[in-house]
């Protein structure tokens, strides 16, 4: 996929159009990832997700159980899905910056 | 993106986990056919099934692969002559004036794109195999070329991708030891939240008289299934116990590396053994069962106990009256989808099919069904994002079937089922809710 351009930076993406390097990750490259996956606004409810997300990468270095996503946050997978078209495994842990989910999933 | 492209899995840039040196793109024909020669040498079902097919077709109209895409070379005869012309020309027995008659072919370049390409649309589902009057099982020469093609450097960055998780942390998804302890500490909570009860998910406990091996996406998007396996064994009063070695029964090797798949076998054989447990028992995974019941006992063997599914298990403890269902808690109309590797490679048809009837109330079978079931179309971990035009093409019969069955509910006990079917049923419009068959048990199991 092609790179993001953030403000006159470049910033490389995988083949699925994930960050090659999640340390570059800030809020606005946030913005850019999100125009990647039709989602054209960052709400309150998308940073909190986001936010929860990141918090737990930076611990774990992986995305949380999406059971636990839901429920820290409080909003149910639907919810989810309405914030992130293509799912919290996807849209979301894009936009926050994490590596793709991947396996059985 | 063409729609070509679009059915064309991204190629690994690494392959260093495999252990295998990348050939250099313009000495892959030669390499190529150097290892089908030596393959022939000691893979003799593949030598078999090159020779003995007849033409006949009697597998094309039974692949769902050929079905859903439509593509001739997707008919299963077809697809393995992509090989069969190659060793027509430079293995087969008689005279090579006579095999140039017969379509025989050049190793060239575009022979392995094709292989590439094909071998990554067939499900190794054994579906053609029922059906072929020979016998000839394609899954076994899908296999075969992977393997081939891996040791050209030709390897999908999924699995590999996969296969270096795997090395790393004990499961496919790359999920470390204390996010696995987290996740377990989370579920418990929400066990004692659900039912009062301090049901616990225990992990390396000595001497458990269980080692459960689930799959990762288990503690991942079908945490509702771990959490009904825990709830079993605590009413079941069976001590049993997770491995911090090893949380994976989906052993992707199976489908392309065979030296991978034998070391992830050999993994969970050292775990069992060092826990002192009296059995493992594996978690819903199809290809993963077919590995463990069909394989492990051969390549890592002789076992001091015995591998079998959390079917035979649970069967075992409600014929003897350890657990009860209360089925007026699954009153929704339930189908069952047959993963390929339970049903035409693991033995497992009515035990799937006895839990059901117990734990649900109204309960109708699809057609066809049983060694005859269509394949989901993401066997042989065809989950790649990039393959989703594929993927719903391939999953297209299938979703005909559960669509005529009229069910609010499809049971479909498999990892790779999971992720692949809401995609297949949200994709064709069918308006049906996946679950494993452990979530249902879950929901009427009487505490």
């Amino acid at each position: 996929m092609a790179d993001l351009n953030v403000n006159g930076q470049v910033i490389a993406l995988d083949e699925d159009g994930f960050l090659e390097d999640a340390g570059v990750w800030n809020e606005e490259v946030a913005l850019a990832l999100a125009a990647t996956e039709d989602v054209s606004e960052l709400t309150e409810d998308h940073w909190k997700v986001i936010n929860y997300l990141r918090n737990y990468y930076e611990q774990f270095g992986v995305a949380p159980m999406i059971r636990k996503l839901c429920k820290e946050t409080g909003y149910d997978l639907k919810k989810i899905y309405e914030l992130f078209p293509s799912g919290p495994a996807k849209g979301a842990c894009k936009i926050a910056g994490l590596l793709k989910p991947t396996g059985c999933v | 993106m063409s729609k070509e492209q679009a059915r064309i899995p991204y190629e690994a840039k690494d392959l260093s986990v495999l252990r295998l040196a990348p050939v250099a793109v313009e000495d892959r024909p030669k390499a190529a056919l150097e290892l089908l020669g030596e393959m022939l040498k000691y893979k003799r079902s593949l030598r078999l099934y090159l020779d003995v097919c007849t033409h006949c077709g009697a597998c094309a109209e039974q692949c769902h692969s050929y079905l859903g895409t439509k593509d001739p070379y997707n008919m299963p005869v077809a697809r393995v002559e992509l090989v069969r012309r190659v060793y027509k020309k430079f293995f087969a027995p008689g005279r090579s004036v006579f095999r140039a008659w017969e379509g025989a072919k050049d190793l060239d370049q575009e022979t392995i794109d094709q292989w590439y390409k094909y071998f990554h649309q067939c499900n190794q589902c054994r579906r053609c195999a029922v059906f072929c009057p020979k016998g000839i099982d394609t899954a076994e020469v899908t296999i075969a070329m992977r393997e081939l093609l891996a040791h050209l450097g030709l390897v999908t960055k999924f699995h590999a991708g996969i296969v270096k998780n795997m090395e790393k942390t004990g499961n496919n998804m790359g999920t470390p030891l204390p996010a696995i302890k987290d996740g377990l500490e989370f579920l418990e909570e929400e066990l004692k939240e659900e039912t009062g009860l301090d049901i616990p998910i225990p992990m390396d406990v000595e001497r458990a008289e269980v080692l459960f091996n689930p799959s990762s996406s288990d503690l991942f998007t079908n945490t509702d299934g771990l959490m009904a396996v825990a709830k079993i064994f605590y009413k079941a009063g069976v001590s049993w116990t997770l491995s911090s070695r090893i949380a994976e029964t989906a052993n992707f090797g199976l489908f392309f590396h065979e030296p991978t798949m034998r070391e992830h076998s050999r993994r969970l054989v050292q775990a069992g053994k060092e826990l002192g447990v009296k059995r493992i028992v594996a978690g819903e995974c199809g290809h993963g069962w077919r590995t463990w019941r069909m394989f492990t006992d051969t390549i890592n063997g002789p076992l001091p106990f015995p591998v079998v599914h959390l079917f035979e298990e649970v069967l075992e403890y409600l014929r003897t009256g350890r657990i009860q269902f209360d089925k007026s808690k699954n009153p929704e109309v339930v189908t069952y989808h047959d993963p390929c590797n339970y049903a035409r490679g693991g033995d497992l048809i009515e035990q799937p099919r006895e839990l059901l009837r117990a734990c649900v109330e109204n309960f109708v079978e699809m057609t066809p069904t049983k060694q005859y079931s269509f394949c989901c179309g993401g066997g042989s971990g065809i989950l790649m994002d990039e393959a989703m035009d594929l993927r719903v093409a391939l999953g297209q019969p299938k979703a005909e079937c559960v669509r005529a069955t009229g069910a609010e509910i499809l049971c479909a006990p498999c990892a790779i089922c999971k992720a692949q079917l809401p995609v297949v049923m949200d994709h064709h419009k069918v308006d049906v809710r996946v679950k494993g068959l452990s979530d249902l048990m879950g929901l009427a199991l009487i505490l």
